[in-house]
């Protein structure tokens, strides 16, 4: 019962290489706080690189406050939309096994990873933070492979 | 504009969108930044925290408290949010329990009380009880100040255990009285939050932490005439999707001819428990509004 699950393929593939569960589990706050972190950060620093223009340290400083809620509301509005367009599929018989939360996160994802791509072009500790975020969605795509493969079932279970 | 009031049924109907639009590695994003945000215009749920806290936790700072007072909204939002992902997505939760003697002993009774507190998920441990045990369970909550949110509670607090759970309004006069003196007297189980009093209810002073606190009689008045026990119980929440229930010893009342002894003793033995969880759970101790009187 105390055994760790996790969600996130790479972890599950770690924990199969230790004779652990493979199971898909939302019950792990450590993955749910560094991932929802590392999307957060990613997408924040993302939207910072368009602040460096600013040459009052005062403003800079402000927005970059009020770019925090900001960059929250700007997922939650993306959230928003990804759902309306994730009906519209349903209703054209489109992706219909799949669950809202599970189209949700494709979108969290490619976009989060969009951005870290595009941080890898602006040099500094920026992009080593796009380059990690790269690597660990590589990794956990390979691991996802893996295990289909290797369970005969399909990723998302 | 009473629908975006901090007890409005946007913000209700918000969280379940969310619920089943957000990855669950997202939460705690908005998890965080709703927390900041009703820490600032929840501004009177607030100030109740952190003059309780000062009373719970003596000799703390002002501005410690105020800390304090965000790490309980902030486990308000999980406990609420992971209360609507066991309605809406039926997601696996684990518990485990404390006193698991009295809590069996409370699933095979014929009649009896549960006094709880406005603390952890008490809204899941009634669905988590309705279906372990198979039995219909009434839940005795504060009316809500506006009708929509009332509503949207009753229908997710009882679609929550199926047909297990029911709930009723504890609104001045006496018919609800009489309801649960006939479901106690039916063999059913009755649910009430006894840690604080709202509205005209009727009330009785007790010493709480060394100070006044006005408490609800009327679970001690049900179980001193119909003379079934009182279980202390409360749920925990000690991670995530992880639940503790705490049941206690029963309060038992036996008439002694004279009814305002009774109760008050009743009375004192509850806040000798409610202390001793809350000392230890002041975190996810939800009391919205000042409990101690000045």
């Amino acid at each position: 019962m105390n055994e760790p699950r996790f969600y996130f393929a790479l972890p599950r593939l770690l924990s199969k290489m230790r004779g652990g569960n493979t199971s898909r589990a939302e019950t792990n706050a450590t993955e749910a706080w560094l991932v929802g972190t590392g999307i957060y950060g990613v997408s924040y620093l993302y939207f910072a690189g368009y602040l460096s223009a600013i040459s009052s340290w005062w403003l800079f400083g402000l927005l970059l406050v009020v770019l925090a809620f900001g960059v929250c509301l700007f997922w939650l509005l993306m959230f928003y939309l990804n759902s309306l367009i994730l009906k519209l599929l349903h209703r054209v018989y489109l992706f219909r096994t799949i669950p809202i939360r599970r189209g949700q996160s494709v979108l969290l994802v490619t976009v989060g990873t969009a951005m870290a791509a595009a941080l890898l072009q602006r040099g500094s500790f920026v992009s080593e933070i796009g380059a990690i975020w790269l690597t660990a969605t590589a990794m956990n795509l390979v691991a996802a492979a893996i295990l289909a493969f290797s369970n005969g079932e399909p990723a998302r279970q | 504009m009473n629908r975006f009031a901090v007890k409005g049924i946007f913000w209700r109907n918000y969280l379940d969108w969310a619920v089943v639009n957000l990855p669950f590695y997202f939460y705690p994003v908005p998890l965080t930044f709703f927390t900041i945000f009703f820490f600032f215009f929840a501004a009177p749920a607030r100030r109740a925290i952190v003059a309780n806290l000062a009373v719970v936790l003596p000799g703390s700072s002002r501005a410690a408290n105020h800390f304090r007072a965000f790490r309980v909204l902030y486990n308000f939002a999980w406990t609420i949010s992971e209360a609507a992902i066991y309605r809406l997505l039926h997601e696996e939760f684990s518990y485990e329990i404390a006193g698991a003697k009295w809590l069996e002993e409370l699933g095979g009774a014929p009649g009896a009380i549960v006094l709880t507190a406005h603390m952890g998920s008490y809204d899941l441990g009634a669905a988590l009880f309705a279906e372990k045990f198979h039995r219909e369970i009434r839940v005795v909550r504060a009316p809500e100040p506006h009708r929509e949110s009332a509503e949207h509670l009753s229908a997710s607090l009882e679609g929550t255990g199926e047909t297990g759970v029911k709930v009723d309004y504890n609104t001045a006069g006496a018919l609800l009285s009489f309801d649960l003196l006939k479901a106690l007297r039916d063999g059913e189980i009755v649910s009430i939050q006894g840690d604080r009093v709202e509205g005209e209810v009727a009330q009785i002073s007790a010493r709480l932490f060394g100070s006044e606190a006005k408490m609800p009689n009327g679970p001690f008045v049900l179980g001193l005439v119909t003379q079934t026990p009182i279980y202390p119980l409360f749920i925990t929440r000690t991670g995530c999707r992880r639940y503790r229930i705490i049941v206690c010893e029963p309060i038992r009342l036996h008439p002694s001819g004279n009814r305002e002894t009774d109760i008050g003793r009743g009375v004192a033995d509850w806040c000798t428990v409610l202390e001793e969880i809350v000392a230890g759970h002041w975190d996810q101790w939800f009391a919205f509004t000042p409990l101690f009187a000045r």
